[in-house]
């Protein structure tokens, strides 16, 4: 078959055996699962046994890309990684950017399935025809930094997904950086590489990409290119970045940490931070940053960032008192591949069990002060699983276990610490999706109007739920909440976002919001259409995206997970002390309290919508059966 | 007398992203695949501290790569003469 869009090739790894062998696209799977995320599922499905040990060598890791990734589509290029991850032992996967899926595709691949486990430290270099395992020892134990600065010395302009020490010693939050940049294995991605002794891939693709349909690709392009272009906000994301997303300042301020906030400002971090703006290929919405410090006592230091919010969201740590201390000390994290916001939410708990006298200096064996080395101790205990740091470690499940009588306090969803915090930000999609997901607290398939900023008024909700392709007969139950005041049901309209995040997923498109704001999913399907030279109905596109969620969530039934993991932390209905304000659980306009009763009837709304069985919160038969998923329930 | 019109392409390279939109689109128009390695400019070290910028003889100066460049590292000038 002539391929257009898709390489129509998987790559087949088996490390054990050092075998490398290639798989042919069959077509009948993309139309059931488009590519990249949705494929991705259908391998796990396919080769992940269930109850297995995510640390073991049966785990399997598939790495994808969309149809679209590798063209000028503006913001394809997601790279997705599907595994069993350790932290929650849920079946799942997570994004990156970059440029590994451009040049993965550009080497005539689509996915990669690897297998096994090396008997000695390997990378994988897929350089078009040319694919090696090849012997590891030169970076084996050296951080995410230097192990990618080695292979792009080597292989220059390549795309790596590299992981650091904290995945050779196998920490449950760990994960990889794509390009040294882009952060790719939330839940300990990282481990799952160590575990099978891979240190690195790199690819370096120069094979191109043709389209199937030219003429009506070049309409829909130079349309999209021009709303882009007269983007009002377009220079200012360019600007500022993620900080245009969410001003951590604003929030610090409140907070009560004046001294912090003015050090998070955008004077501090245009002045004295960014050094240069990048961006994935084919992006014309650039966000990610080199950032260098030109001042203090780590002067000269330069640091890649996915989002200039990440070590921003660090200076909110005690431990941290300067804002040069913050980019040291995420610099620090990163390299070793630490997920930042794991380390920085569980040694937040840890410093709060410290002053209640649950942690002390006999049983951590290190003196808690508030400073940065107390910090960098902390953080090399974790990553070497020195003495107290081989239970955080092994991340929040292990800490629950050896301190049992604090687990309620843990703001964390199946062992994955919440990102977004509902009392602070209220309830929107984002902060409900946490509860919901399969693998835990995540946030990347959450997105919709009630993202920060994005809606506001009915108009609006419904222009982007129309743009996200809910259907009709779906907009009044939307509009219809468990309490009136509350104006638009979050539990029914998570639904709908993670199956338009799905479709992006799975066409390699980016989930950020100032870049998915130019999509709808009647655009995304000409786009996929004129790329592929298939001729699907939106429809189809949205019942695949659908199909692949369900699939992803039966996977992790099997692995034992119910409605009694989909469970909102306990803390979340407490007053949060901020600053001088005490904060509440509330809905996204703010007009009502968001009690047990109500939560409970978001998520009886959210399995009513998806078709689930509202006692266990799983698909139902009659679902899967509509699904044509018989043969994997 | 004839007015005689040409394309200035203005190079900022401090401004490059790497975002390599304007090679893709240079090797789709000319060479109708995407593909960075077929199109006549070049962007070196495109996740640097100091990416370059540079044009192969074969470049037409039709100007297209810097219409696509919305970060402003090309700047898409027409002169008459």
């Amino acid at each position: 078959m002539d391929w257009k869009g898709y390489t129509g090739n998987i790559l087949k790894i088996d490390l054990t055996v050092d075998k490398i062998s290639i798989i042919k696209q069959n077509v009948d799977n993309i139309k059931q699962f488009i590519g990249g995320l949705g494929i991705n599922t259908k391998l796990v499905a396919d080769l992940i046994k269930p109850k297995i040990d995510p640390l073991s060598s049966e785990n399997v890791i598939i790495i994808g890309v969309g149809p679209l990734v590798g063209t000028i589509t503006p913001g394809a290029s997601r790279t997705v990684a599907s595994t069993k991850f350790p932290a929650t032992g849920a079946i799942a996967y997570s994004c990156g950017s970059m440029s590994f899926g451009f040049n993965l595709k550009h080497s005539g691949f689509d996915h990669i399935i690897i297998s096994g486990k090396a008997e000695d430290p390997v990378y994988l270099a897929i350089l078009n025809e040319h694919i090696e395992l090849i012997d590891a020892s030169d970076i084996w134990g050296k951080d995410i930094v230097e192990s990618t600065n080695f292979l792009q010395k080597k292989y220059s302009e390549s795309g790596v997904i590299a992981m650091g020490q904290a995945g050779e010693n196998l920490v449950y939050g760990s994960l990889a950086l794509i390009d040294k940049t882009s952060t790719f294995g939330r839940g300990g991605l990282g481990a799952v590489m160590g575990s099978k002794n891979l240190k690195a891939i790199v690819t370096k693709g120069s094979r191109g990409i043709s389209i199937a349909n030219p003429k009506e690709f070049n309409q829909l392009y130079r349309k999209l290119f021009e709303r882009i272009r007269k983007y009002p906000q377009r220079e200012s994301w360019h600007e500022l970045g993620m900080l245009r997303s969410l001003p951590v300042g604003m929030i610090l301020k409140a907070s009560g940490q004046h001294k912090k906030a003015r050090q998070c400002s955008e004077r501090v971090y245009l002045k004295k931070l960014k050094k240069r703006r990048i961006a994935c290929p084919s992006c014309p919405m650039g966000d990610k940053d080199i950032l260098e410090l030109q001042e203090g006592n780590f002067k000269g230091l330069i640091n890649y960032t996915s989002s200039v919010i990440n070590p921003f969201l660090m200076f909110t740590l005690d431990e941290l008192n300067t804002y040069d201390e913050a980019i040291k000390s995420f610099d620090l994290v990163s390299r070793y591949g630490l997920d930042s916001l794991t380390i920085t939410s569980l040694l937040k708990f840890c410093t709060h069990l410290y002053e209640k006298g649950i942690l002390t200096k006999e049983n951590t064996g290190i003196e808690w002060k508030s400073d940065y080395r107390t910090l960098v101790q902390l953080i090399e205990m974790i990553v070497y699983r020195k003495g107290f740091g081989n239970i955080l470690a092994d991340g929040w499940k292990s800490l629950a276990e050896t301190y049992k009588s604090v687990e309620n306090e843990m703001l964390t969803v199946k062992g994955l610490d919440i990102i977004f915090e509902p009392r602070l930000l209220r309830l929107g999609t984002m902060e409900f999706e946490q509860v919901v997901n399969p693998k835990g607290a995540h946030v990347a398939s959450g997105g919709s109007p009630t993202y920060l900023g994005a809606g506001g008024s009915i108009e609006k909700f419904k222009m982007h739920f129309d743009r996200m392709g809910v259907p009709n007969s779906a907009i009044g139950r939307l509009f219809t909440p468990p309490l009136k005041e509350m104006v638009v049901n979050v539990g029914r309209l998570t639904r709908y976002s993670e199956d338009w995040y799905t479709v992006l997923t799975s066409l390699g498109l980016c989930a950020r919001a100032q870049m998915n704001r130019f999509y709808g999913l009647e655009l995304v399907t000409d786009i996929y259409n004129a790329v592929t030279g298939f001729n699907i109905q939106s429809e189809e596109l949205r019942e695949a995206a659908e199909r692949t969620w369900n699939l992803l969530k039966i996977l992790n039934v099997k692995e034992g997970f119910s409605r009694k993991d989909d469970k909102f932390p306990e803390e979340w209905f407490k007053p949060l002390k901020f600053g001088q304000t005490i904060l509440n659980f509330q809905d996204f306009f703010g007009e009502s309290t968001i009690t047990p009763e109500v939560a409970n009837q978001l998520l009886n709304n959210y399995y009513d919508e998806r078709g689930w069985d509202k006692i266990d919160g799983i698909p139902m038969q009659s679902k899967i059966k509509e699904l044509d998923l018989e043969k994997y329930s | 007398m004839v007015k005689k019109n040409y394309v200035e392409i203005i190079v900022n390279e401090d401004r490059c992203t790497g975002c390599i939109i304007c090679q893709l689109w240079c090797s789709y128009v000319n060479k109708k695949q995407f593909n960075p390695y077929e199109a006549n400019i070049i962007i070196e070290n495109r996740y640097g501290l100091s990416p370059k910028i540079s044009f192969l003889e074969s470049c037409l100066h039709c100007g297209q790569c810097a219409q696509h460049c919305l970060y402003g590292a090309l700047e898409y000038k027409e002169v008459v003469d």
